[in-house]
């Protein structure tokens, strides 16, 4: 009896079916450039079992059960999803263009752990930097990305207009910088040249801030600012695109690249160029600032990148580079830099649970001195770093992740600043385990430790790390412990340099490791579209390296400084709206704790913010990005010594503060042709004196730009 | 081949390229080498004397040092500065400063020998006589981090001495070559014009002079 009436049920069913009249919808979904989405989903709100996904051509159709008025929905993971209603009287086709969310929960990370992992799962604080961010910014090379985008980061001039940078108390040689997870060689002033990186063709940029060395060993005191390179995925694509601003700023870049599946290539030219810029602007006041005119100076930039996969679970990467960069300091004498790159690496994944990478990098940074009437280049310093890393990772007991690795560095480095322009080569050895464990779906455990052995200065160096995650509902809870350490530096341990004829500085081989107690604790909100984060961290610093004058040897000695302190907050807010607006809101907060009588005293501001309003709307011919961003720096009042030579007297010094903003306008105004217009420094600042840490700016400046992608113009789909 | 020999092949062709780059670096042919210090010559270092023509290279890095160049005996003799100039000297540079033997110097616009103007269209009162200089001439700088300067009281050429602009208002200073030559009237009443080519060696340090000179200039 129950199975006729089953039957006579779905016999009814079918009836039903068959008896409403059935209407099909059809369409594609695909990105804000108009590359198909391949698997994105189309629900139907109404009828919530409805639903499809979209093919290689990102195409879909749906058979709606009668003529009624429906609501499409169209979504794709890491984008934001959009709605459509459905009218029957249309017939034409239901295209969907979504736009990438940038709040970029799915975004896989890999520097906080050194395994991919999703943004929302990773249990040490990720900062990422999206693309569609750098377009924003529209910014050549990452000192005006970090600036623009995150607070408590600040580029000033250090000695002789050389870049230096300060990040929540921490300098340049404190920060680790790695462009797809490898070192640069060359620095200046205790900086990287940070120009090397420039933001043609990168996919994004991940930033964990506090100590890293379990992973990264030397330098990853402060944080660790990670460079990913867009790898191509189209059969072909070629990108130009051209800027011009004010002090005949130039800028031109090209990137070619193809895939065939086995085979992908990657190469990437940039040029830039501006002339000097002259902050007297006619006055005659000497009195203008610390410096009265900014050297011109121009780059080139080649990278090369190529990748071949002979079976599916093997990849092999070659990296190939060249950097030249001149700097036009005086008539008679030109700054040269060039940085030649070589790497190959290989990814093997054994199995599912198994994977190794085994990578050699080769990195020579060099410096040199053009003379113009000579024409003469003579080159006085040059670092060169061979390395060598291996990385394995073991997934266990599905979700348990053992990381272990270990790296091998030879450095040589040649330098004006040792006896008679001599050499040094170091060799540096270390090994790391971690463990990424889940015991459950709301608590993330990380645990790693680190071994470190420098040659020259026979320093064995151990760095743990311990970090918790917790997920309540919408809120996530991190904390970690971690140290971080600094090796002193050949030039540090070496130096021998009679500095402009006037005094002697020396280096010390004798000098501990500068070592950091990091301790963070962060809580993050994640609703709808809307995202919060705040930080807290404290440092304990010990054994900072710096320059002393020392009084008998009439010169400066480099000396570990005493214990120092370094707490501050980090918060961030954003929120992005299927309208097309988003906004974001990122204030820091840094105290600094250092002794008087110390060499180098506190001069970090202690609030920074930025903020960011944008307008992104996609229409089929066109497109709209609007973006005011804006900057804002408190003023600082530090003590400065009255004397170069003693720490005693002191006076006071106030670097005033200000507020930068930026307005840019990019339209797509055929497929595959933007146009970008920007007007900097919008409300027209301009510093009553020049201090190292005054931003080299004479007013507001327009630029404008145009990026072409032949492939896309070409491709009429 | 089998996967096994692929794997050996990739191997080898890494390992080869890993012993490619040399230890110390590559490409060090793009630059041009300095002068081994002891193949440095000073003075003279080039004359030609059919057109009476020459190169002078001096190493003034020593705050403590006049060099005196004669340019009728084409040699160079350095004394330190409190001591006796020697007997025949025509003009004489200490770091970017100079002076003459009761000479006069003017400056013209010309950059090269063959453009000079006629020497009687210069006025008389374009020749610059030596002044004495009160705190002037910087003889010690050693003690500069502490706030001292020694300097020392010295006749001083000022229409010379702006063959080279040293802006010390901002740190690091400014250079700026004039790129002009100079005309000094010798006291026996002969000419010689003077440009500054180089106030750096070939390894950019600062303080060592290469002058061009014409003598005798014709009238």
């Amino acid at each position: 009896m129950i199975r006729k009436i089953t039957y006579a049920v779905l016999l009814t069913m079918i009836f039903t079916v068959c008896a409403t009249a059935q209407y099909k919808i059809f369409g594609t979904i695909s990105d804000k450039n108009g590359n198909p989405l391949l698997g994105a989903i189309i629900t139907v709100k109404e009828l919530p079992t409805l639903g499809t996904t979209t093919n290689e051509q990102g195409y879909y159709t749906v058979n709606l059960p009668e003529y009624k008025t429906y609501t499409l929905i169209a979504s794709y993971i890491g984008f934001l999803e959009k709605k459509q209603m459905v009218s029957k009287h249309h017939n034409g086709p239901y295209n969907f263009m979504l736009t990438e969310n940038d709040l970029m929960l799915d975004q896989v990370v890999v520097t906080g752990t050194r395994t991919p992992k999703l943004l929302k799962e990773v249990p040490i604080v990720t900062r990422v930097i999206s693309e569609s961010d750098i377009k924003r910014v529209d910014a050549t090379h990452i000192g005006d990305l970090l600036q623009t985008e995150l607070p408590g980061i600040e580029f000033s001039y250090a000695m002789n207009q050389q870049t230096a940078l300060n990040m929540t108390g921490f300098g340049g040689n404190s920060v680790l910088f790695l462009t797809d997870g490898e070192r640069l060689a060359g620095e200046t002033l205790d900086n990287i040249d940070y120009s090397r990186l420039n933001m043609n063709n990168v996919q994004r940029i991940e930033i964990v801030k506090g100590a890293s060395s379990s992973l990264y060993g030397s330098n990853a005191v402060g944080g660790v600012i990670n460079v990913i390179s867009k790898e191509s995925e189209e059969p072909w694509a070629i990108n130009i695109n051209a800027r011009y601003s004010a002090h005949n700023e130039q800028r031109y870049g090209g990137t070619f690249s193809f895939n065939t599946g086995r085979f992908s290539s990657t190469t990437n030219v940039q040029r830039t160029s501006i002339d000097a810029i002259d902050l007297s602007q006619g006055a005659k006041d000497d009195k203008i600032g610390d410096y009265k005119k900014i050297y011109g100076n121009s780059t080139f930039n080649i990278k090369e990148r190529l990748i071949f996969k002979p079976t599916e679970n093997l990849k092999f990467t070659g990296r190939l580079g060249y950097f030249f960069r001149e700097r036009n300091a005086s008539e008679s004498q030109t700054d040269h830099f060039r940085s030649f790159t070589g790497g190959l690496k290989g990814n093997y994944n054994i199995n599912k649970r198994n994977d190794i990478e085994v990578s050699y990098l080769f990195d020579q940074y060099d410096k040199s001195d053009y003379l113009v009437g000579d024409k003469l280049d003579v080159r006085d310093y040059s670092n060169v770093q061979h390395t060598l890393r291996t990385l394995y990772n073991h997934t266990f007991l599905d979700k348990q992740i053992l990381t272990i690795g270990g790296d091998y560095m030879r450095d040589y480095l040649m330098s004006y600043q040792f006896k008679d322009g001599g050499s040094y080569v170091q060799y540096t050895a270390d090994a790391f385990a971690q463990l990424d464990w889940n015991p459950n779906k709301k608590i993330n455990i990380i645990a790693g430790l680190r071994f470190d052995y420098f040659s020259e200065s026979k320093l064995k160096h151990l760095s743990p790390k311990i970090g918790l995650m917790y997920k309540l509902g919408k809120c996530s809870l991190r904390g970690s412990y971690a140290k971080g350490f600094r090796a002193p530096t050949l030039k540090e341990m070496y130096m021998n340099f009679f500095m402009a004829n006037i005094f002697m500085i020396y280096g010390n081989p004798n000098l501990k490791p500068e070592s950091s107690h990091n301790f963070s604790l962060s809580g993050e909100y994640i609703k709808d579209n809307h995202n919060i984060t705040i930080t807290g961290f404290y440092n304990i610093v010990e054994n900072r390296i710096t320059t002393v004058w020392n009084k008998a040897l009439a010169g400066q000695v480099y000396t570990n400084m005493s214990k120092l302190q370094v707490a501050g907050i980090d918060a961030n807010a954003s929120g992005r709206y299927p309208c097309g607006i988003s906004w974001r809101l990122s204030y820091a907060y840094t105290y600094e704790n250092i002794k008087k009588g110390q060499a180098i005293l506190s001069s970090t501001r202690p609030h920074t913010a930025t903020v960011r309003l944008a307008y992104d709307r996609e229409w089929k011919n066109y497109g709209l990005s609007l973006s005011l961003s804006g900057r804002f720096l408190s003023k600082v009042t530090t003590d400065i010594y009255t004397k170069s030579t003693s720490y005693e007297e002191t006076e006071k010094q106030t670097y005033p503060g200000y507020t930068m903003w930026k307005l840019n306008l990019t339209q797509r105004i055929k497929r595959g042709l933007n146009l970008t217009l920007s007007v900097d420094n919008l409300f027209n600042y301009r510093p009553d004196y020049y201090y190292k840490n005054s931003p080299s700016t004479t007013g507001t400046t327009c630029s404008i730009g145009v990026s072409v992608d032949i492939d896309k113009m070409l491709n009429k789909k | 081949m089998t996967l096994h020999k692929k794997i050996h092949t990739y191997i080898w062709g890494a390992i080869a390229l890993l012993l490619l780059p040399a230890c110390n670096g590559i490409l060090g042919g793009i630059y041009d080498e300095p002068l081994p210090k002891e193949k440095k010559e000073f003075g003279f270092i080039q004359i030609n004397d059919k057109a009476k023509t020459g190169r002078i290279y001096i190493d003034a890095t020593d705050y403590k040092q006049w060099h005196y160049i004669d340019l009728h005996q084409k040699q160079v003799v350095s004394a330190a500065v409190e001591d006796k100039a020697p007997a025949d000297w025509d003009f004489a540079i200490h770091r970017y400063d100079a002076k003459t033997n009761n000479g006069t110097v003017a400056e013209c616009d010309a950059t090269d020998f063959n453009s000079l103007p006629a020497i009687k269209s210069l006025p008389e009162n374009a020749f610059i006589p030596d002044e004495w200089s009160k705190n002037r001439i910087i003889i010690d700088l050693s003690k500069m981090m502490e706030g001292i300067v020694v300097r020392k009281d010295d006749y001083y050429n000022p229409c010379l001495s702006k063959w080279l602009h040293v802006d010390t208002s901002t740190m690091p200073p400014i250079y700026t070559p004039s790129g002009k030559i100079y005309i000094l009237r010798i006291k026996d009443g002969s000419y010689a014009a003077i440009r500054l080519k180089n106030y750096m060696n070939d390894a950019a340090v600062k303080g060592f002079m290469t002058i061009d000179y014409l003598y005798p200039v014709q009238l």
